[in-house]
């Protein structure tokens, strides 16, 4: 277990080493943020409006909530891996007694952390200055239910990207693009991180929540707003749970099948 | 069994293919390797066998893109062998078991494995817990490595303001933390200066004395092969060419000797061309190569035709033999 503390501790080293970057990050998030409570806010100039089933204290929740959902969830290190791969800079790690995805689910732990610390501070400093009403989930119940979903979520975007980083496996030219598709295109847009999924009919919501995408943000977001309950709740996640195993068992694979075409390029 | 005992690393008949896409050039070959693309299959090793007894130190020689790099990658577990057995240690390398990955080390000179933006000594940490290497163990080693490659003032310093000599040498310590039974280095000394070079080579051989380390090197600098190897495997294209001492090497493989005469009087020069390659004239000293074949007669002529006042016969040098390994001319003499 030492062994991943130290990678935590050196992960952690790393990113305080690129402050800047890490600055300019962070600033990105808040920016994206203003914009987005800014729209909303304009829609909902009444305050007793109800659209989609959202009034405007619910619907400035889910848009804080995207917030700290983002930097929970889909803020990962991961992103890295597929760059590993093609340039060969997997080899350093497939010399040495580690485990591969226990390292990167370390140093995913470590950055989000560090993000989370951040997405708090933010949290505050956005609320003195907007001063928003919010809305504040009590029930212990679906606190719990969000505690559960949300930790599932993390470890399934961690997974998925896994998956999604393995393509230079076969493609090294594909890595980047194989990512933007991935994240861009289906984690922000089908997992609600741009707008809650009930806006769009019911038809393609019933389909999107047949996949891995709405578990990720949007289902904890109704969660903790307490649109989802009861049994939807368990149900949500139970299918949460299925796509982590399924996704996991599908990452082993892939990773062996890799590892023999794997060609530790780079020499 | 007793046969995985005595040898650290065994090789037989081992062969790697790689599938590569081929594409032709231009925009044209670009589209069509698009929709329609075109599969060859590059054979890298063909079918090697060798063995390799504990504490040995071989050099690897062979041109670019012999199979040398290869052989070492799957020696130490990264690419699947498609035919063939090696074991090292007793393990089948393609496992990768903690226990065989802690007696091994690659280092590979253009292959990094420090934090770029660390200082060194953080990633030797990460390495101490990594190889679970203890407490005691690891200041123990890391202060002889240390002192041998005389890093003590770089530790601390962000590996990215290092120069490439010295940083090499912290990539060596962070490598032989774990004091591995068995060492690949691939280009160890690659874009070294010349101290930076000597101290490598100075590092690497008190590390075969002192831990009775099995070393294979692989390298293109001929001060490293002739320092370090007694034993040299000679590779290309695939497949093994030589495998022995290096003093066998320049026997089997020297086509030329060279012979030094001094004139006494400052003669006709032509007249020298027509016995041998004239590879050097500063008088009285002139200095010939000549096929081995021919030798007796060329002497004999020389002190025929010309007023010698002494001459000697010698082997060519090792480090022509050498030069002409890596340009790949050892395998047009086989045949």
């Amino acid at each position: 277990m030492n062994k991943y503390l130290q990678v935590f501790k050196i992960s952690f080293a790393q990113e305080f080493a690129y402050r800047v970057n890490f600055i300019m990050w962070r600033v990105r998030n808040v920016l994206q943020i203003f914009l987005v409570f800014f729209l909303w806010s304009t829609v909902f100039s009444d305050p007793n409006d109800i659209i989609f089933g959202y009034n405007r204290d619910k619907i400035l929740t889910y848009v804080f909530g995207i917030l700290i959902m983002k930097s929970l969830v889909l803020s990962s290190k991961v992103v890295d891996v597929s760059g590993e791969i093609s340039r060969g800079d997997l080899t350093n790690y497939l010399l040495k007694p580690v485990n591969y995805f226990k390292y990167w689910l370390t140093r995913d732990l470590s950055s989000k952390a560090l993000n989370l610390g951040f997405a708090v501070f933010e949290f505050l400093l956005l609320y003195l200055v907007l001063k928003p009403s919010l809305y504040f989930q009590t029930d212990i119940i679906q606190l719990a239910g969000f505690s559960i979903i949300t930790l599932l979520a993390i470890f399934l975007f961690f997974v998925l990207l896994f998956i999604v980083s393995f393509v230079p496996f076969w493609a090294p030219e594909l890595g980047w693009g194989a990512q933007f598709l991935i994240i861009v295109v289906a984690t922000e847009f089908l997992s609600g991180g741009l707008f809650p999924l009930d806006i769009l009919p019911s038809g393609i919501q019933g389909f999107l929540y047949l996949t891995p995408f709405p578990y990720l943000i949007f289902f904890p977001l109704q969660v903790f707003l307490g649109k989802v309950t009861g049994l939807a709740l368990i149900k949500g996640i139970l299918i949460s749970i299925s796509w982590s195993l399924i996704l996991f068992y599908s990452m082993k694979r892939l990773w062996y099948k890799g590892l023999l075409v794997y060609r530790a390029e780079g020499r | 069994m007793s046969k995985t005992e005595e040898k650290a690393i065994i090789v037989e008949h081992l062969t790697k293919n790689f599938e590569v896409n081929v594409r032709e050039k231009g925009l044209k070959g670009s589209i069509s390797s698009l929709f329609s693309p075109k599969k060859k299959t590059v054979r890298a090793l063909k079918n090697i066998s060798f063995t390799i007894k504990p504490g040995e130190l071989i050099g690897f020689i062979g041109p670019n893109g012999a199979g040398k790099t290869t052989t070492l990658k799957i020696l130490s577990g990264l690419l699947y062998p498609t035919a063939g057995f090696t074991q090292v240690l007793g393990f089948d390398p393609w496992e990768r078991r903690p226990d065989y990955l802690k007696k091994i080390a690659l280092v590979m000179g253009q292959k990094n494995q420090l934090w770029w933006d660390l200082p060194a000594i953080d990633t030797l940490e990460l390495n101490r817990a990594i190889y679970e290497i203890p407490k005691r163990e690891y200041e123990e080693t890391l202060s002889e490595l240390v002192s041998i490659l005389d890093v003590k003032k770089l530790l601390n310093v962000a590996v990215r303001r290092l120069s490439l000599g010295q940083r090499m040498r912290l990539e060596l310590v962070a490598a032989l933390l774990h004091t591995p039974q068995i060492l690949f280095l691939d280009e160890p000394t690659i874009g070294l200066d010349l101290v930076a070079q000597q101290k490598v080579r100075d590092f690497i051989y008190e590390y075969n004395r002192r831990h009775g380390a099995t070393i294979i090197i692989t390298s293109h600098n001929m001060d490293d092969l002739i320092d370090l190897a007694k034993r040299v495997i000679v590779i290309d294209h695939g497949e093994i060419l030589f495998d022995g001492d290096l003093g066998e090497l320049v026997k089997q493989f020297a086509k030329e000797k060279i012979i030094k005469v001094y004139l006494s009087r400052e003669d006709d020069i032509k007249g020298l061309e027509k016995i041998g390659k004239l590879k050097k004239f500063e008088f009285p000293q002139a200095i010939l190569s000549v096929s081995r074949e021919t030798t007796a007669v060329a002497a004999a002529e020389l002190l025929q035709q010309f007023a010698v006042s002494d001459l000697t016969i010698e082997e060519e040098p090792i480090e022509e033999i050498i030069r002409r390994v890596f340009k790949g001319e050892m395998r047009k003499r086989k045949k």
